[in-house]
């Protein structure tokens, strides 16, 4: 039986897990896979969002052949998974629906008085049932997880009538439609956290909220077994703070709730108190990763910053090492091969080395060792930052030129030429991919971390896989890396070919003698036939260690 | 020795020269490339040089005086001749038989 695979990433938090998770697919961790995507948001203009948004349209037109449809599912390569990308956002933005007490309509109908004694009980009459929700639930779960399960079945309503249907609402749709024809067969994984507002307010509500916007949309005939579907999550606790709201910025009654991430620790105790025992959460999820970081809390402002971020354009946190054990957690739910199909929710934990102040990380603290998966990581993201490091440094892409126009370049000069016809431009995306995943130099010369660099700084001074070299932000020391050196471990470097020689010469050597096999790839288009190129070309110069 | 064998001989010492050199050259990385060319001057300028050493070393060993001297310095154009259609010969066959090599660069 094969497992049709669902990713949901809420909130900002979600969403940065969400693009660790993207660059798991983008190193190659889920060969010949197709994966369901769907953005969840009350804040149609987080920057968060944007961003994986973004990226996840970059990869999409990284694997697209002519007919720009994201590909096909490929083996053994990089951009492996075909990824599927929808979008829901919570719609906060008219005057009616920018308040709880709006939204609510609260003074209307016959029951108005007990609408309103009901909410007060639960939500503060002169704060959160006043605050603009345009940038979220800002920490509020309790009114969170009552607005979102009521935006999804909202969206099933609107769906159910037809008519004016929104494209948001139209992706909703497909989504929840694929879920519920995969049935048995799908797994569905969800990223938020559990201590700040949307993330935190959507994940205990989110499968029943998609069952029954299945049962209103479908008029009960096409069911979402919230039990036959197999849902996981991860149980993500608080591991960066921001500013404290002083009180002017809260004088306004639409600012008169801002999230204050002081108590973030506590809304993270609150939270697994409830995950660990309620009866809706354990019978619904399948397994629940906890993912928390035990060191201070990373500030997430930035230099100079006099208010608090509460949500918007500006919100674009950098990633974090958590990120990437959560995007982790995902890997190992959907290869998990001893999920159980009933009962109570599996509550699952790793622990890393911890000495000296720092963490030291293997890769099976994030993956485990089950078939060797923690071998296939380490290669699979060497190879991806190897791959990296020969575009944007030794190819300068990330100084701004054009690396992958030459390594196709070299490979011409070499006589293999089936390659020519890839636009430029398609050659152009993917460097502007790997600016993403590793680092890029402005116009005015300002180091810019990506990914990978970001995921790296979060855990200095500890270590993780690679050299600090790997992650050199200097010109002069990134001229002189060798990219077959990127490991900690010796004995995961490239054979550097001999006197005078070094592993960009193995490289290229090791690309040029190379005899594709595009069926084995399951490529079928020039660019997919490229990228396979280049993965086997770095696989077979990590073959010579 | 006879010049129409000791000067292909010396073609062939110069293109496994060439052909050190070339696979000495660094691929290079970045947008446009230069190690192709580089490697294809190479392989010409040992072309160009090939006629002036076979020519040296034809005089260094010629025989000092006599007939011997005459017939020497008779066969050494078609021994110089011999030597670079050797040289460029090999060469274009070595570099399509090893077209992903570096001196698969040369043609």
């Amino acid at each position: 039986m094969a497992n049709k695979l669902f990713v949901i990433g809420i909130g900002g938090t979600g969403m940065r897990c969400l693009e660790s998770f993207v660059h798991l697919c983008a190193i190659g961790m889920f060969d010949n896979q197709e994966i369901n995507v769907l953005t969840l948001d009350t804040d149609a203009t987080n920057g968060n969002l944007e961003r994986v948004r973004n990226l996840i349209g970059l990869y999409s037109n990284i694997k697209s052949g002519a007919t720009k449809d994201g590909g096909t599912p490929n083996n053994n390569t990089f951009f492996s998974a075909k990824l599927n990308l929808y979008g829901f956002n919570t719609d906060y933005n008219s005057p009616s629906r920018s308040t709880y007490r709006n939204i609510s309509r609260l003074t209307e109908g016959e029951s108005s008085r007990q609408n309103k004694m009901l909410s007060d009980l639960f939500l503060d009459n002169s704060s959160v049932q006043e605050f603009n929700l345009a940038h979220g639930y800002r920490a509020q779960t309790h009114l969170g997880s009552h607005l979102m399960y009521h935006g999804i079945v909202e969206a099933a309503r609107n769906l159910a009538a037809g008519g004016d249907v929104s494209s948001a609402e139209k992706d909703l749709d497909e989504f929840i439609q694929k879920i519920s024809k995969a049935g048995e067969e799908a797994r569905v994984f969800i990223f938020g956290s559990v201590f700040g507002g949307t993330g935190a307010s959507s994940i205990p509500v989110i499968p029943t909220a998609l069952s029954d916007a299945m049962h209103v949309r479908s008029q009960g005939k096409s069911p979402l077994d919230v039990t036959k579907v197999k849902f996981g999550s991860t149980l993500l606790t608080e591991y960066f703070s921001f500013k404290k709201p002083d009180q002017g910025e809260m004088a306004t009654k639409a600012n008169s709730v801002i999230a204050d991430s002081s108590f973030f620790p506590l809304n993270s105790q609150a939270a697994l108190q409830f995950y660990q025992g309620d009866p809706t959460v354990q019978n619904v999820y399948k397994r629940l990763y906890h993912v928390g970081w035990p060191l201070e809390s990373k500030s997430m402002d930035k230099k100079g910053a006099n208010k608090t971020i509460t949500g918007g354009a500006t919100q674009k946190n950098p990633c974090h090492f958590v990120e990437l054990v959560c995007a982790c957690a995902a890997m190992d739910f959907f290869n998990a091969t001893d999920l159980k199909s009933e009962g109570k929710a599996e509550y699952l934990f790793r622990t890393g080395e911890f000495e000296n102040g720092a963490f030291n990380f293997k890769a099976s603290d994030l993956v485990g060792n089950q078939n060797n998966i923690d071998e296939k990581f380490i290669d699979k993201l060497g190879a991806f930052l190897s791959l990296a490091h020969i575009t944007l440094t030794k190819n300068e892409a990330g100084f701004g030129n054009k690396g992958f126009l030459g390594l196709r370049k070299q490979l011409e000069d070499n006589n293999i030429e089936s390659y020519s016809t890839v636009p430029e431009k398609e050659l152009e995306q993917l460097d502007e991919y790997m600016r993403h995943f590793g680092y890029g130099f402005d116009t005015s010369n300002n180091f810019n971390s990506g990914w990978i660099y970001q995921v790296r700084e979060s855990i200095q001074p500890g270590n993780f896989i690679f050299t600090n070299a790997a992650f050199s932000k200097s010109l002069k020391d990134l001229k002189a890396l060798d990219v077959g050196k990127l490991y900690e471990d010796e004995n995961y470097h490239w054979d550097k070919g001999g006197f005078m020689s070094d592993s960009y010469q193995t490289f290229v050597k090791s690309l040029t003698k190379l005899v594709m096999d595009d069926g084995a790839h399951l490529v079928n288009h020039t660019k997919e036939k490229f990228i396979a190129h280049l993965h086997d070309g770095i696989m077979a110069s990590q073959s010579k260690r | 020795m006879n010049n129409y064998i000791l000067l292909p001989v010396v073609g062939v010492g110069m293109l496994l020269i060439a052909a050190l050199i070339s696979n000495m050259i660094k691929f290079e990385g970045g947008a446009n490339p230069k190690d192709a060319g580089k490697r294809k001057v190479v392989f010409w300028l040992f072309f160009l040089l090939n006629p002036g050493v076979a020519y040296a070393v034809g005089l260094l060993t010629s025989p000092a005086s006599g007939i011997a001297k005459t017939k020497h310095m008779d066969s050494l154009p078609i021994g110089l001749a011999i030597g670079v259609v050797v040289y460029l010969l090999i060469g274009f066959i070595v570099s399509k038989a090893m077209k992903t090599s570096k001196v698969g660069h040369w043609f």
